[in-house]
């Protein structure tokens, strides 16, 4: 069990590298090539002045294919840390927050690619593997006593409900990192008109379609999380900073849901409802450093 | 009057501004459980009446909280009661008709000219349309031929269930809450029966409890082997742990945690037993000291309340707080007259008697013989009824159902008009999809397989020109924006 807690590190940590490096050449696609123009201008007075402006071009097509094969490289191995973790445990990595990132990282780069096929777009990459990627280095940085496998505490014996609760939890959050992304590209489109990003309305779309995946989601999280608790706690709704946390995300998204229909609350409004949506999460998903509850368990 | 009222309960912009009240409201809630209030207050120092207040106010109890549930509540009933018959006439009854101006009008269409006769064209087109699982409809209005094709058309019904699970949902938290009952500390000792109450008829024994540790010292089994008995009567036998309570009648149990217990016998002068049953420790603690265990049992034969506190289980935290400075085997008891307040507990209070008692080893207090016999342990369940469960159960289902409904499989249309034209046959088609990229791209398919069955090609009109409808037909190839940056 040793030698797959170990192979799943070094599965997690080929991972956290081959995300960074694809985060690299994301953000190089995505920003493009810069070139800085100088002019210099002699006026008949002899005084000479020169000025400098930046260009911005498109980057080669080679940066965002090497991106997209760095991506799937690092989805591949996170899923074999995922993987070897869940055969030495006898569960999904779920239990701590070591476990839970782990996760995360394999569910936000394989969302992260699926819509990158479905809708042809590389740009994304840029913010999405740079969330993939920030959150491998917040791994790096726990202790490391949670790498290790412990048995799971009673309250968390619930196998098949703990698994369906937390992997909704944390494919709803990757689908939401997809939205977050959508919406900055969006800003930046509509703000400075770069030509070589998608489509205002194609960025606008992913970001609707991101939701909607995820947002069911995140309700299916709310109802299991409710029937666990009935089962755990005696209540299915016992006011847990957690729970609360969770539902003020649901809130911010049902929101967003509801401008789609509104005219004038469409294209930029509904970027900034994405941005603050996903704050949310992040605030949600770090949320047992900020408040305790039943839900802080598992070392943190 | 009463329109103004309907259309506020009816208007988007009012829901979309009392779900966002309310999300403030529950974000202040959860904070309110954190420290980030007191960060506010430490980084603006006159903030801190405010952030004394914001800990004091419990949101989720409040009365605005209710209310603003109460008002999306209504919202979401007038809502659907407003819009029930018009979604149900366009799925039952659509709109065939359509104009000119719309289908040259509209941000994406196709426009075809085929040299068949009008009513292959007709037929090839419906079967293009039936081939992408569209229901199509046609009518023929003067010369024209209007054709309205839709999909997934019942998805539309998808929002009723989901809207009205909402209101299902607090229905079942108010039934819950009015005709149940839960016992959030239920403490039975080992071999010891306490009964449910709550008019239950209910009582539960506890005839073992199992735990085990890992080597870290966390729990990893917590288990209560208990018998259930009605009216008297065994019903019921089995193990209650954390994941797995058990029911019956009217009451589920579950495992919440577990206290030590003493056990204890109270005799007269005569050594004859008048109470003999254990004390659980850890309800209350010791004046003063928390790492100190203390509980009392009311012993009305003999007309007193005996309190009885444990060692401190934690030397090394505040030792002089430790007033008593008991041994491992020792109790400290006193005996008060019965109706004594609880938890009153002082090691220095000698206005009634106390001793400290060795295991095994009889006393005198109070004029009672009292015997500490030995430790022994309590499960502390919690005890709960809740009607409100199944009304929760079917407003999940409606819940996730209507939210998969409606976002896994949207509503597609598409509009055109067929007329017999010189030398064949024109045809135009447009999709009602405005701001739906993944609508235009199913009807960008639909053109292509048109285009095929008739053997003709049409003229295009597609958003942004014809640089996003390359990306959307051959999505493998870059763009002609794209190759003529990079070129």
């Amino acid at each position: 069990m040793e030698g797959l807690v170990k192979l799943s590190f070094y599965c997690f940590a080929s991972a956290s590298f081959s995300l960074a490096a694809a985060m690299l050449c994301y953000i190089a696609f995505t920003v493009g090539r810069v070139r800085l123009q100088h002019a210099i201008m002699t006026t008949p007075e002899g005084t000479t002045i020169s000025a400098s402006r930046a260009e911005f071009s498109p980057a080669p097509e080679s940066f965002g294919g090497f991106g997209t094969m760095l991506a799937w490289f690092g989805v591949v191995m996170a899923f074999f840390a995922v993987l070897t973790r869940t055969i030495a445990a006898g569960h999904l990595p779920i239990s701590n927050m070591f476990e839970f990132s782990l996760t995360f990282v394999f569910a936000i780069s394989a969302i992260y690619v699926v819509f990158e096929r479905v809708y042809k777009t590389r740009h994304l990459g840029a913010i999405v593997m740079a969330i993939a990627f920030g959150m491998t280095l917040y791994m790096w940085m726990l202790p490391a006593d949670m790498r290790e496998v412990n048995p799971l505490i009673p309250a968390l014996q619930a196998k098949p409900i703990m698994t369906v609760h937390v992997s909704s939890a944390i494919l709803a959050y990757a689908t939401f990192s997809v939205s977050f992304a959508a919406a900055v590209l969006y800003l930046i489109k509509i703000n400075r008109n770069v030509s070589w990003l998608p489509g205002a309305d194609m960025l606008d779309e992913i970001g609707f379609r991101a939701v909607t995946v995820g947002f069911p989601l995140l309700s299916l999280v709310l109802i299991l999380g409710s029937v666990w608790a009935n089962d755990a706690w005696g209540t299915y709704w016992s006011w847990d900073p957690k729970e609360t946390a969770a539902l003020f995300t649901w809130l911010v998204y049902a929101v967003y849901l509801h401008t789609r229909t509104l005219r004038g609350w469409r294209g930029k409004r509904s970027a900034y409802i994405l941005l603050f949506g996903f704050a949310a999460v992040i605030f949600t998903y770090y949320g047992n450093y900020f408040f305790g509850g039943l839900h802080a368990y598992g070392g943190v | 009057m009463i329109d103004r009222i309907w259309r506020f309960f009816c208007s988007v912009r009012w829901a979309v501004a009392e779900i966002a009240f309310l999300a403030l409201i529950v974000l202040i809630g959860t904070l309110r459980g954190s420290e980030v209030p007191q960060w506010i207050a430490d980084a603006i120092p006159a903030t801190q009446g405010i952030v004394d207040v914001w800990y004091d106010w419990d949101a989720f109890r409040s009365g605005i909280f209710a209310a603003t549930l109460t008002l999306i509540a209504v919202a979401i009933a007038v809502c659907t009661l407003n819009r029930a018959p018009g979604i149900w006439m366009a799925i039952s009854n659509p709109t065939v008709t359509t104009s000119r101006g719309f289908l040259r009008n509209a941000e994406m269409s196709a426009r075809y000219t085929v040299d068949q006769d009008e009513q292959s064209t007709i037929e090839k087109f419906t079967q293009a349309l039936q081939k992408h699982r569209y229901r199509v409809i046609t009518r023929k209005v003067g010369n024209d031929t209007h054709v309205y094709a839709d999909k997934n058309r019942f998805a539309k019904l998808g929002t009723f269930p989901f809207h009205l699970a909402l209101i299902l949902l607090l229905v079942g938290g108010i039934v819950g809450a009015e005709f149940g009952f839960r016992d959030q500390e239920f403490v039975v000792a080992v071999g010891a029966t306490e009964p449910v109450g709550h008019g239950t008829g209910l009582s539960l024994k506890l005839n073992e409890f199992i735990d085990s540790y890992d080597p870290t010292g966390i729990a990893d089994r917590f288990q209560a082997d208990v018998t259930i008995f009605e009216d008297g009567k065994e019903v019921k036998s089995g193990v209650i742990n954390v994941n797995h309570p058990m029911s019956h009648g009217s009451a589920t149990f579950y495992q919440s945690s577990i206290l030590f217990a003493a056990q204890m016998t109270v005799s007269d002068p005569y050594g004859t037993t008048i109470w003999s049953g254990p004390v659980d420790l850890g309800v209350f603690h010791m004046t003063g000291n928390e790492d100190a265990a203390a509980g009392f049992v009311d012993i009305p034969e003999a007309g007193i309340r005996l309190t009885v506190v444990g060692p401190d289980v934690n030397p090394g935290n505040a030792p002089e707080l430790d007033t008593l400075q008991l041994k491992s085997g020792q109790m400290w008891i006193q005996v008060q007259p019965l109706g004594a307040a609880p938890g009153a507990v002082q090691s220095t209070n000698t206005e009634f008697p106390s001793q400290v008692l060795d295991l095994g080893v009889p006393a005198n207090v109070g004029g009672f013989q009292i015997t500490f016999d030995r430790e022994t342990r309590a499960t502390v369940l919690q005890v709960a009824n809740n009607p409100g469960i199944p009304i929760f159960v079917i407003a999940a289902l409606m819940m996730v159902g209507g939210l998969v409904v409606v976002f896994y499989f949207p509503q597609r249309r598409i509009r055109g008009m067929i007329h017999a034209a010189p030398g064949g046959t024109a045809a135009m088609f447009a999709p009602l999809a405005r701001r739906d990229w993944s609508g235009k791209r199913e009807f960008a398919h639909f053109v292509t397989n048109a285009s095929d069955l008739l053997g003709s090609e049409p003229v295009l009109k597609a958003p942004g020109g014809i640089g996003d409808w390359a990306a959307m037909t051959h999505p493998d190839e870059p763009s002609p924006a794209r190759q003529k940056a990079v070129g």
